[in-house]
């Protein structure tokens, strides 16, 4: 698995501008972002929804093309999609004809990883997260985060140096979020591999991250990048930590701004504006 | 897409469209399952390895089938009965009112008659002439259909440069064929196989295509991302995903290719289970009309119970979505 070179995965993005054409009118969608993931780093990138997180997301996947700017992972510039980024994506992305068994062997297979060591790499990880008993299941049997565990393991099953996630809890409850974020971090802890993981839960950023990019509203440009100096293991109780809290305070207040004033844009716009009679200010008052 | 409304103009004509199989699990509906897997763990003991996590001895699951299935039972009897019980007092009494029950057999004729041609080798020969007639036509079907429909539902350039043919021939019934057919293929027997093929291929195109139109594309991303190269995401991811789509093709498929089969050989004479129908009114043998009618009706009701069979045995997971969800 991914512990053979711990000195991998290390994901450099510089100068990202991603533009896109529509109705004839084209728009910024991400403006001149430099990030970095350091090998076996967790970095979170959190902003208001539209700002381009998952277009980033995208670009180290594979799946987009930048307009300007490079993105590479240790030091190969990223062409395409491809089984060293491991993905885990918002929607349930599991093969419903498949077992959950045979969903995590998918990558190995296509590898042409013969069955029987396919069987067993998958079996291990399965244990490490707590679903070998439900290896036989069909996805469809399962609840939503047993489907995005699935969806985890079976990202890591072909060993990436480099797990990318994208907002991979979004649709799970409370209590079940919660269970996930350890669940990942005992994962990430054990593997040893870097993580690049979009969210708009700042407690779920700051709990699970070495580090937090705050993006801007449309076109996303980073605002902020905020070191978050929590020893590990982190543990449900830290969350009340002064600086827990600290940081948590210091990111609501970034991101509230950029909220702002991604409305104030869209008013301003008239797309909003138009029937709600609200300036900047009425916003202002009315949040 | 524009093939979602030109594929239900063509299923609803069809005689089968009833027995289609159920539309395909969304997985839109699956997001709002609720249980939290933090309970889970505790109930995974002695997890069921197979799909049907059902009661624990065969016997029992036997009599709760039979309990539950005997109301529907007992009406489905009550149905057929006052259908044959019709047609015994119309024949019986010779009804005449507007429609003329003069000349139609009775039931206990035609049951007096099936007797005797069971005894005739000629009757079998008609029969397994017309399955193997719809086999070879249907099979071929399967292939070019499912095959095409691949093709053209992935790429736009096969979808541009094919479907606008295929589009004007669609409309064309496979019975308007039949003239054509003759003349173009060597063989009377080539030109029936044809004309079967006609019937069953533009359904099963069509729902490939739409299969493959439906797959959520975030499972081509997740296979791309695992390194799956297009081959591996035709036949592992596409292929899959559009399986009950496919299946949908097929069902109806059959049910037009038995139409068309029966017209040709009914115009075309040339044996078969339709020639033998056509050829009694010729003859004036009126209980054989209607026993051939009875003999297409359970050889068209098999074909598409096997189709049903075979879709339940290869989408184990299919059956899945519907518990609970909302389809």
């Amino acid at each position: 698995m991914s512990t053979d070179n711990p000195n991998k995965g290390h994901i450099e993005v510089s100068g990202i501008s991603v533009r896109f054409g529509h109705n004839g009118k084209s728009f910024e969608a991400v403006s001149g972002v430099d990030l970095e993931v350091r090998p076996g780093e967790f970095v979170s990138i959190v902003g208001p929804s539209g700002c381009g997180k998952s277009t980033l997301l995208n670009i180290v996947a594979g799946f987009l093309r930048p307009t300007e700017g490079a993105a590479s992972v240790d030091g190969a510039a990223i062409r395409g999609p491809g089984a060293d980024r491991g993905v885990v994506f918002q929607q349930y992305s599991l093969f419903p004809w498949l077992r959950v068994r045979e969903n995590v062997e998918f990558g190995l297979k296509m590898r042409g990883v013969c069955g029987s060591e396919r069987q067993s790499r998958a079996r291990t990880l399965l244990g490490l997260a707590g679903l070998l008993s439900f290896e036989n299941h069909y996805p469809d049997q399962l609840s939503g985060g047993m489907k995005q565990r699935v969806g985890i393991v079976r990202a890591l099953a072909t060993g990436p140096q480099v797990l990318l996630m994208d907002e991979p809890f979004g649709a799970l409850d409370a209590q079940t979020r919660v269970v996930m974020q350890e669940i990942l971090t005992n994962m990430w802890q054990q593997l040893r591999l870097s993580v690049l993981f979009i969210t708009h839960d700042i407690e779920e950023s700051i709990f699970l991250s070495d580090k937090v990019y705050v993006m801007t509203a449309r076109p996303g440009r980073i605002k902020a990048e905020i070191p978050i100096p929590l020893p590990r293991p982190r543990t449900a109780e830290m969350t009340s930590s002064p600086t827990f809290v600290a940081i948590q305070r210091q990111l609501k207040a970034l991101i509230r701004e950029e909220s702002l004033a991604a409305m104030g844009g869209e008013l301003a716009d008239g797309g909003l504006g138009r029937d709600w009679h609200l300036g900047d200010e009425g916003v202002r008052a009315a949040l | 897409m524009a093939t979602a409304t030109s594929m239900r103009s063509v299923l609803e004509p069809t005689p089968d469209a009833g027995a289609v199989a159920p539309a395909p699990v969304r997985f839109a509906a699956l997001a709002a399952e609720p249980a939290p897997p933090a309970l889970r763990p505790a109930a995974q003991a002695p997890a069921a390895p197979t799909v049907t996590a059902g009661p624990s001895t065969p016997g029992r699951r036997l009599a709760e089938l039979a309990r539950r299935q005997l109301p529907a039972a007992l009406l489905a009897v009550v149905s057929i009965g006052l259908l044959v019980g019709f047609w015994y007092l119309a024949t019986k009494y010779r009804w005449q009112f507007y429609v003329r029950f003069t000349n139609i057999p009775s039931p206990g004729q035609v049951f007096h008659d099936v007797g005797r041609l069971v005894g005739e080798p000629k009757f079998f020969t008609n029969i397994a002439l017309s399955l193997q007639r719809i086999m070879v036509g249907f099979a071929a079907a399967t292939v070019l259909g499912i095959g095409m429909g691949l093709v053209i539902g992935r790429y736009a350039l096969a979808r541009r440069l094919l479907f606008p043919a295929l589009e004007v021939l669609r409309p064309i019934p496979a019975i308007a064929w039949v003239p054509i057919s003759i003349m173009l293929w060597p063989t009377t027997e080539t030109s029936i196989v044809f004309i079967t093929f006609i019937g069953a291929f533009f359904p099963i195109l069509l729902n490939t295509m739409d299969g493959v139109a439906a797959l959520d594309d975030v499972l081509l991303r997740a296979a791309r991302c695992l390194g799956a190269s297009e081959f591996a995401l035709m036949t592992q991811v596409v292929l899959r995903g559009a399986m009950p789509h496919i299946f949908t093709g097929l069902a109806v498929g059959m049910g037009v290719a038995w139409v068309s089969l029966i017209a040709a050989e009914m115009i075309s004479g040339q044996f078969g289970i339709g020639y033998f129908t056509w050829e009694a009114y010729s003859l004036i043998e009126y209980s054989h009309i209607v026993i051939g009618m009875i003999i297409i009706g359970v050889l068209g009701l098999a074909c598409s119970g096997a189709i049903r069979l075979l879709a339940r045995l290869t989408m184990p997971w299919h059956a899945l979505g519907g518990k609970g969800g909302a389809r």
